[in-house]
């Protein structure tokens, strides 16, 4: 499969480095209450940024660690599995609400966030579009279900946050998802297509073994 | 393949068992419903807070709370509210009207968290804008900011300003037992339910002949 062309051109410390960077950024005391001060800023910025941080973290790791844990996550499954898990307890609402009061749950929370993003990075390539297409297939109308709720509960789902802010977050997780699926979607159709033009070409230059992907 | 199988079903049992912590065993999903149930299962003592109001010397909370006869219902309120306040307000008065004809060792005391403006001359003119009965409903606030922080944290309520000089808070009638301990959490759409549990525990403790 066609990766990022450059792979090698940020190098590995400076991904360390910009994930640090971030992660500091994150935990900095005036940024994190500014960014829980909002139920919407606290799950569609803060959640997707420390994931970000663990996807360079990631992405920072030598080949010898990657290769090691590869061995234990065959086809990104167990990477995108625990993916699914920790967005499914995260978005539990009490879990907001206990990350404002409670230290440890916070610290929890962070490391959570960035184990998935560090288990994306690990698994999304390994994973094909078949287990791609199975983890999308839950996290997404997990999310939307979600959302849904958030939306439609006359009800305060965290004590902590207002009515308006939950339904606005509850609105843009459904968006979010449709948008995260419709994007998947046509980059499938994009590869299946690329896949099926090689094989073409391929049979015509030269009728000899078929490349597999 | 071996070993993504076997760290995929750990990972399962340990969602699973996030997951269950998280939501008393799948029974809350809020942390308003894990505080109701918590307190259900262990009654929280009230907090040493000093209080004063209307017809209130200065005291402990505990004090007023654990009179050792009488049930208290307890919400939250501050004067300026004008939204669910105003119903916890209209409920507090059927409330009342209901203990003036039943009778029975239940009282009622509507707590102020804006102690900073709701002082016990306000929170007089409030209680009779609300004709309270003052033998059957009391008003107070605490005397400092720590001691409301210390009250609200201890009883769990989480008071959000609204960014339109309102507040929003997890508003819900709160049973006190004899002791003084918050045993029992109702919604305030649960006026009847919250009533009768305060009255039955009432009567359960002291008998009528």
């Amino acid at each position: 499969m066609k990766a990022i062309k450059m792979p090698a051109v940020p190098s590995r410390g400076a991904m360390a480095g910009t994930a640090l960077a971030l992660l500091c950024l994150l935990a900095w005391p005036g940024v994190r209450h500014n960014l829980e001060a909002s139920m919407t800023r606290h799950m569609l910025l803060q959640y997707p940024l420390l994931m970000l941080a663990g996807y360079l973290f990631a992405a920072a790791l030598p080949g010898r660690w990657r290769a090691r844990l590869g061995l234990w996550n065959a086809h990104g499954i167990s990477g995108l599995f625990a993916v699914a898990l920790m967005l499914a307890v995260l978005m539990i609402p009490r879990v907001l609400d206990l990350a404002l009061v409670d230290g440890r749950i916070e610290v929890l929370k962070y490391l959570a966030l960035l184990a998935c993003g560090a288990a994306i990075h690990l698994s999304w390539q390994a994973a094909g579009l078949l287990v791609q297409g199975f983890f999308l297939g839950n996290a997404l109308p997990m999310m939307a279900v979600v959302g849904n709720l958030y939306e439609s509960s006359p009800l305060r789902v965290c004590n902590a946050y207002l009515l308006d802010d939950q339904a606005r977050l509850g609105q843009m997780l459904v968006w979010i998802s449709a948008a995260i699926a419709a994007a998947w979607f046509a980059w499938l159709v994009r590869a299946l297509m690329q896949r099926d033009a090689a094989a073409l070409s391929g049979d015509a230059a030269a009728a000899t073994e078929p490349t597999a992907h | 393949m071996f070993r993504t199988a076997l760290l995929s079903a750990m990972l399962a049992l340990a969602g699973y068992a996030a997951a269950a912590w998280l939501t008393h065993d799948f029974q809350v999903w809020t942390a308003e419903g894990a505080r109701r149930l918590e307190v259900a299962l262990q009654p929280v003592p009230s907090p040493a807070v000093e209080v004063d109001g209307p017809g209130t010397a200065p005291q402990a909370l505990s004090l007023v709370l654990a009179d050792g006869q009488s049930v208290t219902l307890v919400d939250f309120v501050y004067t300026r509210c004008q939204t669910v306040c105003l119903a916890m307000g209209s409920s507090f008065q059927q409330m009342q009207r209901a203990l003036q004809e039943r009778g029975g060792k239940v009282k009622l005391l509507s707590i102020s968290f804006d102690g900073g403006h709701d002082t016990p001359d306000v929170l007089r003119a409030y209680a009779t804008r609300l004709s309270a009965d003052p033998a059957l409903w009391q008003f107070v606030r605490a005397r400092d900011l720590q001691g409301t922080q210390r009250l609200l944290a201890d009883f769990q309520v989480v008071v959000v300003p609204d960014g339109r000089g309102d507040f929003e808070h997890n508003a819900a009638f709160l049973v006190i037992d004899q002791q003084g301990r918050l045993v029992r959490i109702f919604d305030y759409a649960e006026q009847q339910l919250a009533l009768d549990y305060a009255q039955h525990l009432a009567g359960a403790a002291a008998p009528s002949p």
